[in-house]
């Protein structure tokens, strides 16, 4: 009996030596999937918020990831077969908390949200002024989704180019849409379009125009596959605007000059 | 003498109980010291409870002592090396159910080292000694009680040990079965084997044992050669065949007159296992 | 029989504090005893569960279902190899007290050391030929998927961006990351294993050691969070009192940091885990393995039989 209480005895310390030195190896360990997680940019969420959803993922055990799309998944046939929203933002919001990292749930989040369910709106409500303020507060769901997603994807340009898309189709807001793109363009990956649309957008942005001026030049200059119907139109518009002089601006091909004013 | 086989020198075992609340420990065996001399057959007996299995399990080494020691052919028991020249038989033995019998030889033929050729020339020896050579691919899981006793044998003597300890070899086991056991035990003991015996089936233990032991509450309490401890020395038995009336008076009258008493007198029965064997392998002749 | 037979004379050598032979001659019988209980049927499950799974998604559709295909069997797979981990290795040690057959195996000349380890390295063959056989079955679901996702993304995505999404399908779908995050799946197994192993070797029956080594598990996911609450409060941004705190250090040092074994939840959104992170991981799991066959070791060593 006595060896039996000795051997716990010295299995117990074992385990509490080894305890306290895996302890640094694994801060260190899990400070390092955290910046491949997140590169440079650190989420901060306070120890309540954490606690919440680490008791679930204690639950959930190692099943974060499947139970995320399950839910989503919840989501996409609450949409197709109910049309409930709320439950939607129900769905969405314990899913991208799950995997905050999954940019398609932000997008179709912010999708469903700003597009449909305004949509849905504008087709079921009769009251114009109930109809005018519910849409508005749907667009601002679907933007609040993409902020959130930009701060966890930082990496992510097709979240900034929807961001921006929102910003121009719903919110009729070009200077936040010229932003948006223009951190779209910034990101790796990205599709040129971006650079372009967000110099388009600005020249909307009032204050901005000589600056939209300036990046639309560059890209003109830049190469003649830049040189689409509407960047060729603003520039024009700008130009105009500006008071550029007559033998100062560029070249426009025939078929896209815009009438003499 | 050479060293013996067995020996447990001053051994006490305490066991505490699980539970918290109830305080002391329970003796299951008090200062005991015992000898087993190599090439005895050793049966050690004793009700329910009397520590017969704890000392064996001490000097298996699957016990610690709480003092004393105990050694196997002088190597202490705590010492894994000192289970080189042992096999086991525990009682009611369990083996994997998924194995087949010869599997079953196999794994513990291993475990001792034995490899290759070797290992499967054994398996195959011992199988047959023990009777099992049929069954030897079935599952073990399907076996019998007796067949399971058996496998138990075998699996106990794969490395050829050189001394055996079996505990309660034959429960739970018919008579035929029993019997094999029996001889199997004697057929050990003319090869030179050592073995300790656990059994209540007294009769057996009296025909296989050279020396037996009885324990009671933990301790020994009677010690010695069989024959001494159940022999009545002034007593003499005379059994006679054919023997008239005339001449079984004239007996008497000389009894008498010699100073003798006739203590008893009667007609000698036939052992009942002997005689249920005999029915049973003639019925089982019939049958063929 | 006899004392002078050449086997009697081959263990009349020198007896070998451990031999590998007898660990393996254990782990050998500990995986056959597995396979004959049909522990892979439980596969049979995991290839239906994948099947019904893909038949669900095809039903549905929109974007990002190769990824879910990918996620739910990771997911699966983690929890396959997890519940088989701790459940094969519960069963192990009670059983053999059980049904005495330890009596017979000790009473041989195999210490105690030696039969703990050939049972977990038995447990781990057999988890290491489930993940196989799961990584097999899974890697024909996921090549059928690709497949299909790639088919669509032709039928629906405009030109300009066709070679761009393919490009980007094919690269990430059989990554090294994918197959790393697998080698780690079966390392935490093996982990949950040794750790299983330990508990019982103290407990008296294995549904004891069932719900202890599964709530140890389960504690061990929340291992980050409780450290980050005791080593930075501040920036935790909570007043942590001492019993608290007591109790988080405890979580901390004795539960294992299972979130570390979950690379495959980083695997499901295209993260990049760099090759230096998976040797950490493995050296940390064969510390937590070592360890626990240790103190099972200290715990077994005196027990009484």
């Amino acid at each position: 009996m006595a060896g039996a209480l000795k051997g716990r005895v010295i299995g117990v310390a074992v385990l509490l030596v080894w305890g306290i030195l895996k302890l640094p190896i694994e801060t260190e360990l899990t400070a390092q999937l955290q910046h491949e997680r997140l590169g440079k940019y650190k989420i901060t969420a306070s120890l309540r918020q954490q606690a919440g959803q680490a008791g679930f993922i204690a639950v959930l055990g190692g099943l974060r990831a499947p139970v995320a799309d399950l839910l989503f998944i919840r989501a996409h046939i609450a949409w197709q077969q109910h049309v409930e929203y709320g439950r939607m933002k129900l769905y969405f919001d314990i899913c991208t908390a799950l995997q905050p990292r999954r940019e398609m749930f932000w997008d179709m989040a912010a999708w469903h949200m700003a597009y449909n369910g305004a949509a849905y709106i504008e087709q079921t409500e009769k009251d114009k002024y109930i109809r005018d303020r519910q849409m508005k507060e749907y667009y601002k769901v679907g933007e609040d989704y993409l902020l959130r997603a930009v701060e966890n994807c930082p990496d992510s340009w097709s979240l900034y180019d929807r961001l921006g898309s929102l910003y121009r189709e719903k919110f009729h807001d070009p200077c936040k849409a010229a932003a948006a793109f223009a951190r779209a363009a910034e990101r790796p990956n990205r599709l040129d379009y971006t650079r372009r649309l967000a110099a388009i957008y600005l020249a909307d942005c009032p204050g901005h125009e000589k600056e939209a001026y300036d990046k639309l030049l560059a890209l003109y200059k830049e190469s003649e596959k830049e040189w689409v119907p509407s960047l060729l139109e603003k520039i024009q518009i700008l130009e105009r605007k500006l008071g550029i002089p007559k033998e100062e601006r560029v070249y426009i091909p025939e078929k896209h000059r815009l009438l003499p004013d | 003498m050479s060293t013996p086989a067995i020996s447990i020198q001053n051994l006490t075992k305490e066991f505490i109980p699980p539970s918290v609340m109830r305080r002391g420990a329970i003796t299951a065996v008090r200062d005991l010291s015992l000898k087993v001399e190599a090439g005895h057959v050793y049966g050690l007996l004793g009700p329910n409870g009397s520590g017969k299995s704890t000392t064996m399990k001490v000097v298996l080494g699957l016990v610690t002592p709480t003092s004393g020691k105990t050694f196997i052919f002088g190597k202490n028991s705590r010492d894994v090396e000192s289970r080189e020249a042992v096999g086991f038989l525990p009682e009611n033995p369990y083996f994997y159910k998924f194995l087949t019998g010869e599997e079953t030889v196999h794994f513990y033929g291993k475990l001792c080292g034995i490899r290759g050729k070797m290992l499967r020339d054994r398996t195959r020896e011992l199988l047959a000694l023990v009777g099992l050579e049929d069954a030897a691919n079935r599952r073990v899981g399907g076996y019998s009680k007796g067949m399971l006793q058996r496998i138990g044998l075998a699996q106990a003597l794969v490395q050829d040990p050189r001394l055996l300890v079996l505990d309660e070899p034959t429960a739970g086991v018919d008579p035929a079965g029993s019997r094999e056991i029996c001889d199997l035990i004697l057929q050990f003991k003319a090869r030179g084997l050592t073995v300790l015996l656990c059994s209540h089936l007294l009769s057996q233990v009296q025909e296989i044992c050279d020396r037996i032991g009885i324990m009671h509450r933990g301790g020994l309490v009677r010690e010695g050669p069989l024959d001494h401890l159940i022999t009545i020395e002034n007593q003499t038995e005379m059994v006679l065949e054919n023997a008239s009336p005339e001449l079984l008076a004239e007996l008497r009258a000389k009894i008498a007159a010699g100073g003798a008493r006739l203590a008893g007198e009667g007609k000698p029965q036939q052992n009942l296992e002997r005689y249920f064997l005999d029915v049973t392998s003639e019925a089982k002749k019939s049958d063929q | 029989m006899t004392a002078n037979s050449p086997s009697a004379a081959a263990h009349a050598s020198a007896h070998k504090l451990f031999s590998l032979g007898r660990a393996a001659a254990i782990a050998g019988n500990t995986l056959r005893d597995l396979v004959r209980q049909k522990v892979f049927y439980f596969m049979l499950v995991f290839a239906l569960v994948l099947i019904g799974m893909s038949l669900v998604l095809a039903a549905l559709s929109f974007q990002g279902q190769l990824q879910m295909v990918m996620n739910m069997s990771l997911g699966a797979m983690s929890v396959f190899t997890m519940l088989l981990a701790v459940l094969a290795s519960a069963m192990m040690l009670p059983k053999d007290i059980e049904d005495r057959t330890l009596y017979t195996i000790l009473a041989k000349p195999v210490s105690r050391f030696e039969y703990l380890l050939g049972k977990l390295a038995g447990v781990a063959l057999m988890l290491l030929i489930a993940t196989l056989l799961m990584t097999v079955f899974f890697c024909i679901v996921l090549w059928f998927w690709q497949g299909r996702e790639i088919a669509s993304i032709r039928g629906s995505v405009q030109s300009e961006l066709v070679d761009a999404e393919v490009a980007k399908v094919m690269a990430g779908t059989f990554t090294p990351t994918l197959f790393g995050g697998i080698g780690v799946i079966f390392l935490r197994a093996v982990v949950c294993s040794a750790l299983t192993l330990m508990v019982s070797s103290f407990a008296t029956s294995w549904l004891f050691t069932v719900i202890i080594s599964l709530m140890l598990i389960l504690i061990g996911h929340i291992v980050p969070i409780a450290r980050s609450a005791w080593m930075d409060p501040i920036q935790a941004g909570v007043d942590v009192p001492w019993y608290l705190s007591l109790f988080l250090r405890l979580i901390t040092v004795f539960a294992p940091d299972m979130q570390l074994f979950n690379i495959v939840d980083d695997i499901a959104v295209g993260t990049h885990v760099a090759s230096g992170i998976f040797g950490q991981v493995t050296a940390l799991g064969c510390g937590y393995i070592t360890i626990y066959v240790l103190v099972a070791y200290l715990f077994f060593a005196w027990r009484e039989l």
